[in-house]
């Protein structure tokens, strides 16, 4: 029975403590990166208790519908420009290669992001996720360079395509 | 505290332990009398979470991805992304290696290289390029629709999946004989 009421006490002192540290836990997780447990594929992330309240990204236009109706825009786009460009030619015509170029390159990434989002999304990955977005940023600027140049310095998208067709 | 519950042995266990009259009678005693049948370890309630989230690590998950019956639905839409990953890391990968090594992969050596490849290979190549591109395309329109409010019931998703399926073929026939 003793042994009961010291149990309930100190439970009490935990629970106290506990609400201390709960007023001040949210700035604690959005601080800490990482999860309370460690994450196994496949299992339960857990950050506070199962009572802290699931954090949503802040609402934001620019991630979230302008960023849907640009993509939208861009892949209805892609359409008309992709077959202007196979109709006319790249050497006759290199502004809207060039416009293909980073139309394409853009809609790509977005698509790469989107994947990115869906299978390793930062919250369940916080490293991989977070440094894979990176990656795939740094790879897309080197890919708008490299498109660049072969436009510029070589025959440019649509001919090559034209021309490895018919090779 | 369970366990005793479980086989029905609590309360005879507690009166043997005590019937001793000087431990019933001193309460301070209590404590130290075994009380249980089984080996407890004494933790504080703080550390029922840890327990709880350690148990939880070891529970399997139930099979879902690898179940589902095959549907047009998911099938199409897993196709889009993965013919579309396809292309990009295509487009991509000759972005970066023109930009790291021009002169190895400028137009002239792409195009010698595929000039050099039997009959058979360069139609092979062509159609695996042809029909990825046909069918992003053409199931990109049908998600441009979605986006619309258009074939947004089942059969709507259905009948424009069967069109999609059959103009890739379609187009897919005549890009190769362009």
């Amino acid at each position: 029975m003793s042994s009961a009421l010291v149990a309930r006490s100190a439970f009490n002192r935990n629970v106290a403590a506990a609400l201390a540290r709960r007023s001040l836990r949210p700035l604690a997780v959005q601080a800490r990166g990482a999860a309370d447990s460690a994450y196994v594929p496949g299992g339960p992330i857990y950050r506070g208790t199962v009572n802290d309240p699931t954090p949503f990204p802040p609402p934001s236009k620019t991630h979230g519908s302008y960023h849907w109706a640009f993509e939208r825009i861009l892949s209805a786009g892609l359409v008309p420009l992709t077959v202007a460009s196979f109709v006319t030619s790249g050497t006759n015509y290199p502004i809207i290669d060039g416009l293909l170029g980073v139309s394409l390159v853009m809609h790509s990434h977005i698509g790469f992001d989107s994947i990115l989002v869906d299978y390793l999304h930062p919250r369940k990955f916080p490293v991989l996720g977070r440094a894979l977005t990176w990656v795939l940023r740094a790879t897309t600027v080197g890919v708008l360079v490299g498109v660049y140049q072969f436009n510029t310095n070589d025959i440019g998208l649509t001919e090559l395509v034209a021309k490895v067709w018919h090779a | 505290m369970l366990a005793h519950r479980a086989l029905g042995l609590g309360p005879a266990l507690r009166q043997a332990a005590l019937r001793p009259r000087n431990v019933a009678r001193n309460p301070a005693l209590h404590n130290i009398v075994a009380k249980r049948s089984v080996q407890t370890e004494s933790l504080p309630p703080s550390a029922a979470q840890e327990i709880l989230n350690k148990q939880r690590l070891r529970r399997p998950s139930s099979p879902h991805f690898t179940i589902y019956q095959p549907q047009l639905t998911w099938l199409g839409s897993i196709a889009n992304r993965v013919t579309g990953a396809g292309l990009s890391v295509l487009l991509y990968g000759y972005a970066l290696a023109y930009l790291v090594a021009p002169d190895t992969f400028s137009s002239v050596n792409v195009v010698d290289f595929i000039h050099g490849l039997p009959e058979g290979v360069k139609y092979a190549g062509k159609a695996i390029l042809a029909a990825p591109f046909a069918f992003h395309s053409w199931n990109g329109l049908r998600h441009l629709s979605w986006d619309a409010g258009k074939f947004l019931t089942l059969k709507g998703a259905y009948s424009s999946g069967y069109a999609v399926l059959g103009l890739t073929a379609v187009s897919t026939v005549g890009l190769l004989l362009l």
